[in-house]
């Protein structure tokens, strides 16, 4: 409604306001010239009864300010949710000063006597009555109770102690405590359990729950069949024992780390030797590796003896493109960190740490002190892969045999052909291979003699002759030229002040750069050994450096002497009986060899190279993408997360919270720890048996992939903000569970796989559905569509393509163009290597896979605890089109002819064995034969791949 | 609990004995901050599982149902084409003050340098547009520039991530994931969100510009053009027509079949009403994507019938697909996503904005395949009536330098101020907000940010960017984080 009187005091106000001066507010923090000039008497008279902070001034403040000042937001650094934050104000100071109604400014702001600072800014202002209630609070001492605690967010469930519950009375004889449980949240609804779903659907559900893939025929039937009490206990222990388990739930654990195979951002480049992690997490399930020792390997698995599980830390995407400007490496160094602090916190915690990276925790009790103490434990990790060898199998140790056999023959074959290519170059006498620095070997008829001489007339590049050893044999390949046997060396003279190039070195038995002599002279010396006794010798060895780390000083022209007499010596060998030196030219000795034998030789020559590189990747490892470690710079915190404010240093540790008695967060650590201890500490930590937070969270999250939602319904967030458990209970008996079974995962997962709970059936029921629709309350096992992996793992086991290969790197579903920028182009044909299981799959950040990669695949840039189930029409295009699908159809259809022959209802039957491991009913095989007789059996495959039964477990 | 029911429609569909068990469950996580403020509460839409893009109310009014954003990749260059700096042509030749201190992404600062491209007042406002895009320029009283845009980064994959997705790291939805996630579709035999990639590629952070992140892969765009259709969209050649149909029949009665085991099995339902779905988009498709009625006229206009060199060819190509974009705006399609230059194919700049080192040679082939088609995309939309119902928003990763790069002839990365436009739907024209300084190289009157960019965005589609979330791992998150402010003064 228009009130002119409104208006016209309004208008009047403002003209005061102008013109007279009164009281001056705010002079503390504007200058002067800017300060408002208020007039006092202006303001709303002070309601005149005791004001009560709790019933009047909190729930104005709610109505009117805490939209911008309060939990969500605090503009200005204001909160005015509670009486603490009200005092203690905001940028611009205290926002109230007790009983000092003239220098409280947010008085003044809430009763629009200034048009500046009037609050609130786009809503109705406060009434005369609202502001005369804040007056009178204020001028009565601004009283409340003393909730500066409140100010903070609450301590979430998840942090308290785990003490292990009783389990309801209510267990019946043959179900599990996981059943009693559930029972007693069922039992509110009065909706009964489902009966006990029929063993080919309990079959299926536990393989594609368990394995990904569905049970073979033979594995249903024997399982159908099986009458003992037992049956189907044995059946969960073998599908558990399976190496295909570990690579099911690898894939889920994949997820929750966003582990991908190349670098995302613009550049995109494949991540080499990133495959070893995902192994490592296979591993990790098939053996049952403890938990606590999964969770310590990833976080300083390097400290451990587990080198491939710190892939987890450097897993996440990494930007390639560096650039001179400072604040650009900065601000990316504290993205990659960031990275690291959120996939520990959500993956092991479920806190979301990362949150705390700018300002404090709004939801959880994690002050911006804490992230910043977690990024020093983190500082010295980099981007980086690192020197790793892989643990060799058995048949890997067979290939490197005869890789090696094979180097060794053809290593034989060409040097004979060098022999023969010598002797033509010495004019039929055979040359031995001219010097080199790593291994020079003389050999010459025996001769009895008291001393050897080597004299040196030249070097490789002029500079003073080294030589790290000079061994000389006898006939019994006794070395006597050793220190140790008495023989005693001479020279023409010693570099001098070398500690490390001295004349001992010649025969100490020490080899390498640092046990050398060096000789005084450029280009020339001698040395001399003179044995205690004589010997007859037939061989010397020697070198300049063996470890091959340097090439300069070689001696290339010399002569060995023995001494016949005390006149005479005798040459024994020179450097004329060799190759001449010069640069290493690995085509010069085909010049001397005929047309065949050249050709013979450079094809070895070639076939040398590639089996050095076979013989190399199999033996000595890789360079893998598991991040490298160095001592980090002091932290600082950065205002905002902003990295050009650095505050003050802040040294490693953990949280600040406390989680439970006899447990603090402190980790003993400071800014001198070294970069190692840092990770230990917060590895031990993380694993701790006291810390309440990592088993919750674990064994929520094999409840979340067994039954399709978490006890917790946000699998990576126990805080604040993420849901309540549905079973609080049964989330704290499972967590003492894992605990006291030395944290054995499977042990968890038989838990619930024996329950009846995981045994009923899947069927609706009508007061189940109106009860609870979502079957939260599990009245029912909740049916669901498979994920992208098992959709595609379960058509190629169905097809008979599929190819268990384990372990090493994956395979490629698109043509990779190299180029700085790297792009992906599908894939339209597929063989063998795309026939692996999907975890194996190289996954490209940015670029899905054409046919799966839209059933809500991850694409490893952020963490998934939790995937999406879309149903779209992409999907139904990529499967009912895709040359791939097609071609499983096709080799489906060869294989049903196959294994059931040419009559359509025997091939109809053996499709749905394979498929959906039951028999097919009447309509069925009726519908199906007219379609297999019009359009042929490929037609029916392509359908039943299609078929909603085939993409949902049951 | 079914990923698309939120905890309301979760209560709601339960009786009273769960609710009372549900309702502590909620009231622990929503209690606070219901009672504290209702009106900030976070709006999740309303997903049917079985039609997720069924068309939905937005917060308030919209002035706009319909979004096409034409993204330059590689960032290009304000100064070059919209954002007109006198002083800059004055002191050209001159060092930047304090250039001499500055470091940007490749490095050291060259002179300040006027653009190649003469400045001159268009259409009636006389707003001052370059030779570069003559034609866009004839189009001044159409278009709303904000010339105030700074950004967070200086980096391609993260700037462009940013523009598309409001977030520098890979992995966050788009915005038009935001969009139809919000207000789904009023078509229902297309998708509701189509990215129209270059004719040259990719852009560099490719699928990332339209994913949808960690919203439902119903929301994400589907990639196609006038040259690559929808991945596995046709029958495929060696299956003859009526064994496909009965295939699909089959299928149907298969299904149907099995849903008798499982009756009001809503995600079982969503699938088959998905293949439903897929089969009008098989007809619709190639429908929408076939120009090859569109007269003569229509493609001189836009430039589809240029030939003659690869230029030519490229242009032809980027002109037919802003054709194709029309054909989608016309069909209803909520969010059309359109690209102009692509990854980096053949070098720096080659393929698109990133004009480094040869600016002018580059430009001048980035201007000739770019200014004609989008402009004529913006003629036709208006002449059909289609700008009545849809924002245009033209966009790229960041701006560039008003310096050339010491040693080169071109500009490096500029985050710091560059510009924007909005046409169509909700926006004020011809209008020019916000303004970087002298030079060029900073904004600094009005400046906005790309959150406010995005919210300004939303508010034109009526969705309140502050309230519009997503509860993903720990946080309700928003297409503007914890940022943006609406820019009140571009709406109509």
């Amino acid at each position: 409604m228009f009130d002119p009187d409104c208006l016209a005091h309004g208008l009047n106000r403002r003209r005061h306001l102008q013109t007279v001066l009164l009281v001056t507010v705010f002079c503390a923090t504007a200058a002067p010239a800017a300060c408002a000039q208020i007039d006092l008497q202006k303001l709303p008279p002070a309601a005149q009864r005791p004001v009560d902070y709790k019933a009047d001034i909190q729930p104005l403040f709610a109505k009117h300010c805490v939209r911008c000042h309060g939990p969500q937001k605090q503009k200005g650094d204001l909160r005015l949710d509670t009486r603490t934050g009200t005092l203690k104000g905001g940028l611009r100071g205290p926002s109230v000063i007790p009983e000092k109604v003239q220098t409280s400014p947010l008085l003044i702001a809430i009763s629009q006597l200034d048009a500046e600072l009037a609050m609130p800014p786009d809503d109705e202002p406060l009434s005369d009555d609202e502001v005369g209630l804040v007056r009178a609070w204020i001028e009565q001492g601004a009283r409340g109770p003393d909730d500066s605690a409140a100010a903070g967010p609450k301590i979430p469930w998840s942090f308290h102690p785990i003490v292990r519950p009783a389990v309801p009375a209510n267990q019946v004889a043959g179900t599990l405590p996981v059943d009693a449980f559930i029972a007693a949240k069922r039992q509110p609804l009065q909706v009964p359990p489902s009966p006990a779903a029929d063993r080919r659907t309990l079959i299926r559900r536990l393989f594609l729950i368990m394995h990904g893939l569905p049970p073979t025929p033979e594995q249903v039937d024997e399982f159908v069949n099986d009458t003992a009490p037992d049956a189907y206990e044995r059946l969960v222990d073998r599908v558990l024992a399976s190496p295909r388990y570990g690579e099911r739930w690898a894939r889920h654990w994949l997820d929750v780390v966003r582990f991908a195979e190349s670098n995302g951002f613009e550049t995109n480049r494949v991540r080499q030797g990133a495959w070893p992690y995902r192994d490592y997490v296979i591993e990790a399930f098939n053996t049952d590796k403890p938990y606590d020792a999964f969770v310590r390997e990833q976080i300083a698995g390097d400290a451990l003896g587990a080198d491939a599980a710190t892939g987890f830390l450097v897993a996440g995407a990494y930007d390639l493109v560096k650039s001179p400007d400072i604040t650009l490496t900065l601000m990316q160094r504290q993205d990659e960190l960031a990275d690291i602090i959120n996939t520990t916190g959500t993956a092991f915690l479920g806190l979301t740490l990362g949150c705390a990276r700018c300002h404090e925790h709004k939801f959880d009790p994690v002050p911006q002190q804490d992230y910043y103490a977690l990024q020093a434990i983190f500082a010295g990790v980099n981007f980086a892969p690192r020197p790793f060898r892989p643990r060799r199998t058995a048949s890997e140790d067979q290939l490197l045999a005869s890789a090696r056999r094979d180097l060794e023959q053809d290593s034989a074959a060409l040097e004979t052909l060098r022999e023969k290519s010598r002797r033509t170059s010495g004019g039929g006498r055979a040359l031995l291979p001219k010097v080199n620095e790593k291994l020079n070997t003389e050999t010459f008829a025996p001769i009895a003699t008291t001393a050897v001489r080597m004299t040196i007339l030249a070097t490789s590049n002029g500079s003073e002759p080294c030589l790290d050893e000079v061994e000389i044999f006898d006939r019994d390949g006794q070395n006597v030229a050793l220190a140790s046997a008495g023989t005693r060396p001479s020279a023409s003279g010693t570099l001098p002040g070398y500690e490390i190039h001295k004349l001992a070195h010649l025969n100490d038995g020490r080899t390498g750069n640092d046990h050398s002599w060096i000789s005084s002279q450029a280009g020339r010396g001698w040395v001399q050994l003179d044995f205690p006794e004589p010997r007859t010798i037939s061989r010397i060895v020697w070198s300049r450096d063996r470890a091959s780390r340097f090439r300069d000083r070689v001696a290339t022209t010399y002569r060995f002497e023995a001494r016949i007499d005390s006149e005479r010596w005798q040459t024994i060998a020179a450097s004329e009986d060799r190759e001449p030196f010069g640069p290493d030219d690995p085509e010069a000795f085909l010049k001397n060899l005929s047309a065949d034998d050249a050709a013979r030789a450079r094809e070895l020559q070639t076939r040398l190279a590639s089996q050095q590189a076979r013989v190399n990747e199999l033996s000595s490892g890789l360079n893998a993408w598991l991040g490298t470690f160095s001592q980090p710079e002091p932290i600082h915190r950065l205002h905002r997360g902003d990295p050009l404010q650095k505050r003050e240093v802040i040294p490693p540790n953990g949280l600040s919270l406390r989680l439970g008695p006899g447990f603090p967060g402190q980790l003993g650590l400071s800014g001198e720890s070294p970069e190692q201890e840092r990770r230990r500490k917060l590895a031990d930590w993380l694993a701790s048996p006291d810390n309440p937070l990592t088993p919750r969270v674990m064994v929520n999250r094999i409840w979340h992939y067994v039954f399709g939602t978490g006890l917790v319904e946000t699998p990576s967030d126990f805080g604040g903000n993420g849901a309540l458990p549905s079973h609080p209970e049964l989330l704290d008996w499972l967590a003492r569970e894992l605990i006291d079974h030395g944290w054995s995962l499977k042990h968890i997962q038989r838990q619930l796989l024996l329950s009846q709970t995981f045994r009923q059936s899947s069927a609706p029921q009508a007061e189940g559905l109106s009860a609870d629709a979502t079957s939260r309350y599990l009245w029912r096992f909740p049916p669901r569509r498979l994920e992208a992996e098992a959709i595609r793992d379960c058509i190629l086991a169905a097809s008979g393509a599929l190819d268990l290969r384990m372990g090493g790197p994956g395979f490629f579903l698109q043509i990779v163009e190299v180029d700085n920028v790297y792009r992906y182009f599908p894939k339209e044909q597929f063989g063998p290597d795309e026939f692996r299981r999907m975890v194996y799959l190289n996954r490209i950040r940015q670029e899905q896979d054409s046919v799966f990669g839209s059933f809500d695949c991850p694409s490893g840039n952020q963490v998934t605890p939790r995937r999406s189930r879309s149903n779209t029409p992409l999907q139904a295009l990529n499967l009912f089109n895709s040359p791939f699908v097609l071609q499983q159809a096709e080799r489906l259809a060869t294989r049903l002819e196959h294994d059931a022959g040419t009559t359509p209802a025997a091939q109809i039957r053996r499709a749905f064995l394979l498929l959906n491991s039951r028999e097919p009913d009447t309509f069925e095989i009726q519908a199906a034969t007219e379609l297999i007789q019009q359009y042929g059996l490929a037609a029916f495959c392509r359908a039943l791949f299609n078929s909603s039964e085939f993409l949902f477990v049951f | 609990m079914h990923p698309f029911l939120d905890r309301r429609q979760f209560l709601g569909s339960s009786s009273l004995a769960l609710s009372q068990i549900a309702l502590a469950h909620l009231l622990g996580r929503d209690g606070s901050l219901a009672a504290a403020d209702a009106d900030a509460a976070p709006l999740r839409p309303h997903i049917d599982p079985a039609n997720p893009n069924a068309s939905r109310q937005p917060h308030f009014p919209p002035a706009a149902k319909q979004v096409l954003m034409i993204f330059c990749a590689g960032a290009c260059s304000h100064l070059d084409t919209f954002d007109y700096k006198p002083e800059l042509i004055a002191q050209h030749g001159k060092p930047m003050p304090g250039g001499d201190k500055l470091v940007t992404f490749q490095g050291a600062q060259g002179a300040l340098t006027k653009s190649p491209w003469t400045f001159r007042p268009r259409g009636t406002c006389g707003k001052m547009i370059s030779d570069l895009v003559p034609r866009l320029g004839d189009l001044a009283d159409d278009l709303c520039f904000i010339h105030s845009l700074t950004g967070k980064t200086n980096t391609h994959g993260p700037g462009e991530n940013f523009m598309n997705t409001g977030n520098t790291l890979d992995g966050f939805p788009s915005v038009g994931a935001w969009t139809t996630y919000a207000l789904g579709s009023e078509n229902d035999t297309l998708p509701a969100y189509v990215a129209i990639p270059d004719p040259r590629g990719a852009p560099q952070t490719s699928g990332n510009c339209w994913n949808a992140g960690f919203l439902p892969a119903a929301f994400q765009g589907t990639d196609f053009n006038a040259t690559h259709p929808v991945r596995n969209l046709a029958r495929p050649n060696a299956i003859p027509p009526a064994a496909d149909v009965a295939t699909r029949n089959f299928i149907s009665r298969l299904n149907a079949h099995h849903l008798q085991r499982f009756p009001g099995d809503s995600e079982l339902a969503a699938r088959i009403s998905s293949y439903e779905l897929a089969a009008r988009m098989q007809l619709s498709v190639p429908a929408v994507s076939d120009i090859s009625g569109e007269p003569a006229h229509i493609l001189k206009l836009y430039g589809a019938d240029a030939t003659g060199n690869a230029i030519q060819n490229t242009k032809a190509g980027y002109a037919r697909n802003c054709i194709l974009a029309r054909r989608l705006i016309e069909q209803g399609v909520r969010f059309v996503q359109l690209f102009n230059g692509a990854y980096q194919v053949g070098g720096e700049g080659v393929s698109n904005w990133d004009g480094h080192k040869v600016l002018q040679d580059q430009y001048t082939v980035h201007g000739e395949i770019f200014d004609q088609p989008t402009a004529a995309l913006l003629i036709d939309l208006k002449q059909r009536g289609l700008l009545r119902e849809t924002l245009v928003v033209w966009c790229t990763e960041f701006g560039r330098m008003p310096t050339f790069q010491a040693g080169a002839s071109g500009r490096d990365h500029n985050p710091a101020g560059f510009t924007g436009w909005l046409a169509g739907a909700g926006v004020k024209a011809p209008f020019s907000y916000g303004a970087t300084d002298d030079f060029g190289y900073k904004a600094v009157e009005n400046v906005a940010t790309v959150y406010d960019f995005h919210a300004t965005i939303l508010r034109i589609l009526g969705l309140d960017h502050e309230r519009l979330s997503f509860y993903h791992n720990g946080l309700e998150r928003r297409l503007t984080d914890v940022h943006g402010h609406v820019i009140h003064d571009v709406l109509a």
